[in-house]
């Protein structure tokens, strides 16, 4: 049923680029089925599913710690627009999904804004779309993030840096920037 | 072969490993040909997980009708729950690229979709199938319930706002919070039309020509 290539007049796809992050990724290899970088192109009426269950879901995290399926997107058009927009719904009775500061339990579902940072446990992921013409076809992205993802971790105010010089690459957003008087080292 | 409408249906369904009650949905069907090859994949009821369920002529369609100018996948009935802890609700999505679904005076062209409320005038392809949702607490599954009618489920009243949907901005359906009676579901906002008595077809707005192919 599913034939990719689009043989008529060429139409722009709309892209979804997700960048995800989780602060053991290195060690853990939760990412290790992803293809980053590569872009894949999907019917728009796939239910695209995330999650541990790589029968079942499209993209896979190979993480005892995730559910079978984590969450799903769906595509759908809203009657005021001539493109795609995309619904993420969780998936998990265990886990809340948290959008932006939106949090959802299993079965809920909203509208994904344009840009976003979607999070359930440790796992960060900043989804971003860029629309297109299309309404056959839309195409993903994947790409691993080194550091965090979170605002806290962008601004140097927030997290101050020990007279050492060092500090942990591994912090999540469950940290709270310590102040520290020079005096206290 | 037709789905008897048992006038004493308990309030839900009740699944035997666990004590919540499943939502039910009561799906009335209805083709002016009377083939019985249309509805001959339809059983009596069917018990589905919390994914779409699919509707078409398609060999993958949870439900499976048979009609030439059906789409494979013609639309979907995807359960979730909205925000607050709420039990099950619906949203039904138009899958055809040729054919639209005509839902509670809307018209829903390819990808679109809408929240369903608790009793749905729905029409795609000369099909008229009336959706009535009773509310179980179960996450696990819900169940439909089908019943095949014999006459109109949906007929001619005045016109509806959906025939100009190009020019109109489309309005929504309230969500079901009370504001339909659920024993009544000829009314609706506009024009009152109270149910007749008896009888489980209920005499609803007829959708445009156009749903009528």
């Amino acid at each position: 049923m599913s034939n990719f290539e689009d043989a008529d007049t060429e139409e722009t796809i709309t892209c979804l680029q997700i960048t995800v992050y989780h602060p053991v990724q290195l060690q853990s290899g939760m990412f290790q089925s992803i293809r980053f970088y590569n872009r894949e192109k999907l019917p728009s009426s796939e239910v695209v599913k995330f999650g541990r269950n790589s029968n079942i879901c499209h993209y896979t995290f190979q993480d005892k710690q995730v559910s079978r399926v984590q969450f799903s997107l769906q595509l759908f058009k809203k009657f005021d627009s001539s493109v795609l927009s995309f619904e993420i719904k969780n998936m998990s009775k265990k886990t809340s999904l948290l959008v932006d500061n939106k949090e959802l339990c299993y079965l809920n579902k909203i509208d994904l804004p344009d840009k976003c940072m979607v999070r359930f446990g440790d796992y960060q992921l900043l989804i971003e779309k860029e629309d297109g013409e299309s309404l056959e076809f839309f195409e993903t992205q994947f790409i691993l993030s080194p550091t965090s993802l979170l605002q806290e971790n962008n601004w140097p105010l927030q997290k101050p840096i020990p007279e050492d010089g060092c500090y942990s690459s591994y912090s999540t957003q469950n940290t709270f920037p310590t102040e520290m008087d020079e005096n206290e080292l | 072969m037709a789905a008897e409408s048992q006038p004493e249906v308990p309030l839900a369904v009740r699944l035997p490993s666990t004590e919540k009650p499943l939502t039910v949905l009561h799906v009335s069907l209805y083709h002016p040909t009377q083939d019985p090859d249309t509805f001959a994949n339809v059983p009596p009821k069917l018990q589905h997980d919390t994914n779409p369920l699919l509707v078409g002529r398609g060999p993958e369609a949870h439900l499976q009708l048979r009609l030439p100018c059906l789409s494979r996948r013609h639309l979907s009935l995807e359960p979730y729950r909205e925000k607050g802890g709420t039990p099950l609700a619906f949203c039904l999505k138009a899958l055809s690229r040729k054919g639209c679904v005509w839902v509670n005076g809307l018209t829903l062209r390819f990808l679109e979709q809408v929240p369903l409320s608790v009793v749905n005038r729905v029409a795609f392809s000369g099909i008229q199938m009336v959706v009535r949702i009773e509310r179980g607490t179960s996450l696990e599954a819900f169940v439909c319930c089908f019943h095949l009618s014999s006459s109109p489920l949906i007929h001619r009243p005045q016109a509806e706002e959906t025939d100009e949907w190009e020019s109109k901005p489309q309005e929504q359906p309230p969500p079901s919070s009370g504001q339909r009676a659920p024993d009544h579901p000829g009314l609706h906002h506009g024009p009152s039309h109270p149910s007749p008595g008896g009888g489980t077809e209920t005499q609803l707005q007829e959708p445009p020509e156009s749903m009528l192919c």
